[in-house]
């Protein structure tokens, strides 16, 4: 009697053991699927004590969108949190200035328990309250930051320019509302036609002081930004005006990015910028090429932002590329800052990228990389611009005269044969075994693809002759009317001499195909034969 | 034998075990870096097209049985496959993420320069070719499957449903079209020359150039030039190559990580047995010979113990007889003496009454003798 009670007592326990290993084993599984999905834009790390030198506790995350709802429903606006000074809303909590460890520890600690407190009494739910370190001092915190920059591109630019809530006092444009350079004389900053830049030019990732040598700082970008956009959308959002975000998630995350109305045709900026410019060396007695002339309009309406080209502000290239190559351009050459394929801002860079659009890629992929010749120097730095000794001692205005000239001249179409010089078929008869012969509609190819290009300027400007088309099959070959054929060049395969060329059949397969894929063409498939050249049956 | 000699006799056959080792494994060839004008195939899976033609070819001229589905079938891609008897090739296709289109690589042996499966194959049924190409000998295998184990590519196939001679199939890189001056049967027909053929070097050189023409188009990393040693098969691809299935296989060929323990084993099988039984003989004889010692020490002490004993004995006996005739003598001469003063009496007697007691005195000592 006692042995089997005492039985039935340890298959009790053992039960019992295993029923919490496998609770706790599913609470951890659980927890952890958890982790991943969270994902905010408004996820703040304060580390102002850290940054002091102090290594007490682990920064603090901070969830800014979740204080700005909580504050809202209370009926509070920024300023429960934000002081401002000088009708300007501070950007530091509840401050205008830091102070000493000491302080900020206990501003950041009295404030934020006083208030999570109050809203706990209030029954509200509410943030960790006094002795609860971990909760705000957690270096792994359970959500994650989808935080994703933001930048102003030409569409935003001209909302801000037509948006009839930006007002500036006795101006009739909005460009005050923002741009603004330092005036000395008035020491303060105003906003001077012609001279505005992206905020970057000034505004660098510190605090840097607005003259040399003197105490004004200027705000770093991320708090100018915010200083300026933010500010703005609050205070016209309290006027009852239409106006941009004003939580994080509003700019800071993918999903609102792609909700922003985009106006597709954007009036030109006004900013004194030429529609043409000669592209010059700094040292004119160095340069020994043609110098360039640059349709700056045209590339203007090509691009959402100015700064692909112009980087951080707004100036001229050889302003920080010269030939020699200085410490203002990164020691990035004249040469290199228009030539190197892997930057996107120069020209050479960003013109091979639009290669890459289907329209183009049926030729170009098949070109191997960087095949740049003679001929391609002359496409921009061609006879008819002027040579470094004639640009010496000529004004700014004739320059840009001469470039409008030269650019103007620029072919708008591209050059091509007439129709009864393109062959019409061409029979690719010289491999038929098991499939027939394929009659190839030349003709048509090339017309459709040249109709692909029509309206592009950069095909227009670049496929010079008019049998640089005619290269992207007829590869290698000189510019002729009447190129070489594939068998010219194509026979047996895997001949050692010949070293990678493809032998005729593969010579065919790969440049139709390639082409093909290239332009993204769903028809004829690459592996059905018969839509080339039907199945022999005999 | 002395335990210590024994321990100390074990341990040079130990060291010299040891050495062997080292010498074998120099000796193994892990310096091999191929045959110098070795073919190859080089597959460019951003010219594959996913046609299936190199599958039919193949099935051709190596008169394979026909497949259930025809070769023009390319639902049959649908589903990852693998080589098996009747299959010496398959194509697959592989969908990556962040491209739009399909991939399809080609696989079949990879002709490893240093066969993992010849130097698993202890009938040496593998050969590797000074083509380049791995070919195997039906006629030596004795079906153990070993090959298929060691082969990191899981390639070596067996014909399980033979029941009689089954044999393992694999692709033979078209060895006998090879010697023919015939190119392998896939790389003929293919019609992209995603397959191109020629001498492993050349090949190289080949791939090095597209990557280094075509930056955008390729991975630097040409998969079988290092890849268990090098393969005589190499594969260029847009995508990393484990995406399209190609394991991480170590540039160390199986055969140098196993011919240093390998090439130990005749050395353990050959002189491990010649040391041990002489040990052992060396031991067995010595205990003879102290047997035969203690044997020998045995008789002797016997043999002088009887001697001594014998002796003894005839001392004894020679000390008896002599005791025994000097008794007699003693006696004889105390008869004589007494019979001689008997005669005497008896003289004196007679000599007073009559003769007839002369006579009688006379016989007498000698019948007490």
């Amino acid at each position: 009697m006692m042995k089997g009670r005492s039985l039935l007592r340890w298959a009790g326990l053992l039960i019992a053991v295993a029923l919490v290993s496998v609770w706790g084993h599913e609470a951890r599984s659980s927890k952890a699927a958890g982790d991943s999905a969270a994902g905010y834009a408004d996820i703040i790390t304060i580390d102002i004590v850290g940054e002091m030198g102090s290594t007490e506790l682990p920064p603090v995350t901070y969830r800014h969108d979740l204080h700005t709802e909580a504050m809202k429903k209370l009926n509070k606006d920024c300023s429960a949190c934000h002081k401002t000074q000088d009708d300007k809303m501070s950007l530091k909590f509840m401050r205008t200035e830091d102070g000493s460890v000491a302080e900020m520890k206990e501003l950041y600690h009295s404030n934020c328990f006083a208030c999570h407190a109050e809203q706990a009494a209030a029954g509200n739910n509410t943030g960790p309250q006094d002795g609860q370190c971990r909760s705000c001092h957690n270096p792994r915190p359970a959500a994650n930051s989808e935080w994703k920059d933001v930048g102003m591109d030409k569409s935003l630019h001209y909302r801000h320019i037509a948006a009839k809530t930006i007002k500036v006092d006795g101006q009739d444009v909005n460009c005050a509302a923002c741009h603004h350079v330092y005036d000395e004389t008035a020491q303060k900053a105003v906003w001077k036609k012609n001279t505005e830049d992206s905020c970057r030019a000034c505004h660098k990732n510190a605090p840097t002081p607005v003259v040399e040598g003197g105490e004004a700082m200027k705000p770093a970008l991320n708090d100018a930004a915010h200083l300026a956009c933010v500010t703005c959308h609050v205070s016209t959002a309290t006027a009852g005006g239409d106006t941009g975000p004003v939580t994080c998630a509003g700019c800071h995350t993918d999903e609102a990015q792609k909700q922003y109305k985009v106006v597709a045709e954007v009036p030109r900026l006004e900013r004194g910028q030429p529609d043409a410019t000669l592209v010059t060396a700094d040292n004119l007695k160095k340069a020994t090429l043609p110098a360039v002339a640059f349709n700056h309009k045209l590339h203007e309406a090509a691009l959402d932002n100015c700064r692909t080209c112009h980087h951080e502000g707004i100036a001229t290239c050889t302003t920080c590329h010269t030939l020699a190559g200085k410490a203002e351009g990164n020691f990035v050459q004249l040469e290199q800052a228009m030539h190197s394929l892997k930057s996107q801002a120069s020209c050479v860079g960003c013109h091979d990228t639009k290669k890459q659009d289907p329209s183009c890629a049926g030729c170009h992929s098949m070109m191997p990389a960087s095949s740049a010749s003679q001929q391609s120097c002359a496409s921009c730095h061609n006879t008819t611009g002027f040579k470094p000794e004639e640009l010496e001692g000529m004004s700014n205005d004739v320059k840009r005269a001469v470039a409008d000239a030269i650019v103007a001249e620029r072919p708008t179409a591209m050059p091509t044969f007439r129709d009864e010089d393109i062959p019409e078929t061409v029979k690719i008869d010289a491999l038929v075994d098991k499939y027939e012969a394929s009659n190839m509609p030349h003709r048509k190819i090339v017309k459709t693809m040249i109709a692909a290009v029509a309206d592009s300027r950069m095909a227009a400007g670049f496929h010079t002759d008019a049998a640089t088309f005619c290269q992207g099959c007829h590869h290698n070959s000189p510019l002729s009317k009447t190129p070489p054929k594939c068998q010219s060049c194509h026979g047996k395969p895997f001949e050692p001499s010949k070293g990678d060329r493809p032998g005729l059949k593969a010579a065919y397969h790969q440049q139709c195909m390639g082409c093909h894929t290239a332009m993204k063409l769903e028809k004829p498939q690459a592996t059905a034969c018969a839509d080339c050249h039907a199945e022999r049956t005999n | 034998m002395h335990r210590r000699k024994f321990l100390s006799l074990l341990g040079g056959a130990g060291l010299a075990s040891a050495m062997g080792v080292t010498k074998s494994q120099a000796a193994s060839g892990h310096s091999f870096n191929g045959y110098p004008d070795a073919m190859g195939v080089l597959h460019d899976s951003t010219r594959c097209i996913g046609c299936r033609k190199c599958e039919e070819a193949c099935y051709q001229v190596n008169d394979l049985p026909k497949p259930e589905k025809e070769f023009k079938d390319l639902t049959v891609l649908d589903t990852k496959r693998r080589t098996d008897a009747k299959t010496y090739t398959v194509v697959n296709k592989y969908n990556t993420a962040g491209l739009e289109h399909p991939i399809f690589r080609k696989q079949q042996c990879n002709h490893c320069m240093e066969p993992a499966c010849a130097s698993a194959c202890f009938v040496k049924a593998f050969t590797k070719n000074s083509d380049g190409s791995v070919t195997y000998n039906g006629d030596l295998c004795v079906g153990c499957r070993y090959c298929m184990i060691a082969c990191p590519f899981s390639v070596p196939t067996f014909e399980y449903d033979d029941a009689f001679d089954p044999l393992i199939q694999k692709c033979t890189m078209c060895h006998p079209r090879i010697q023919e001056g015939k190119l392998p049967g896939c790389v003929e027909i293919c019609p992209k020359e995603a397959l191109t053929f020629g001498r492993r070097e050349d090949l190289l050189g080949i791939a090095r150039d597209r990557i280094r023409k075509y930056p955008d188009r390729y991975v630097k990393h040409i998969y079988g030039e290092h890849e268990a040693g090098g393969t005589n098969w190499l594969y260029l691809s847009g995508v990393p190559h484990t995406e399209l299935g190609q394991i991480e296989v170590g540039k160390t060929s199986a055969p140098e990580l196993t011919s240093g323990a390998l090439g130990a084993v005749p050395m353990v099988v050959g002189i491990w047995p010649v040391l041990l039984t002489g040990a052992y003989a060396i031991s067995k004889r010595k205990e003879k010979i102290a047997q035969e010692e203690k044997a020998e020490a045995v008789r002797a002490t016997r043999e002088s113990a009887q001697e001594e004993a014998e002796a003894a004995l005839k001392a004894a006996m020679d000390k008896a007889t002599k005791d025994k005739a000097a008794a007699v003598e003693r006696e004889v001469k105390k008869a004589v003496a007494e019979a001689e003063k008997a005669f005497e009496e008896k003289l004196a007697a007679a000599q007073a009454p009559a003769g007839e007691a002369d006579t009688g005195a006379g016989e007498s000592p000698e019948e007490e003798a």
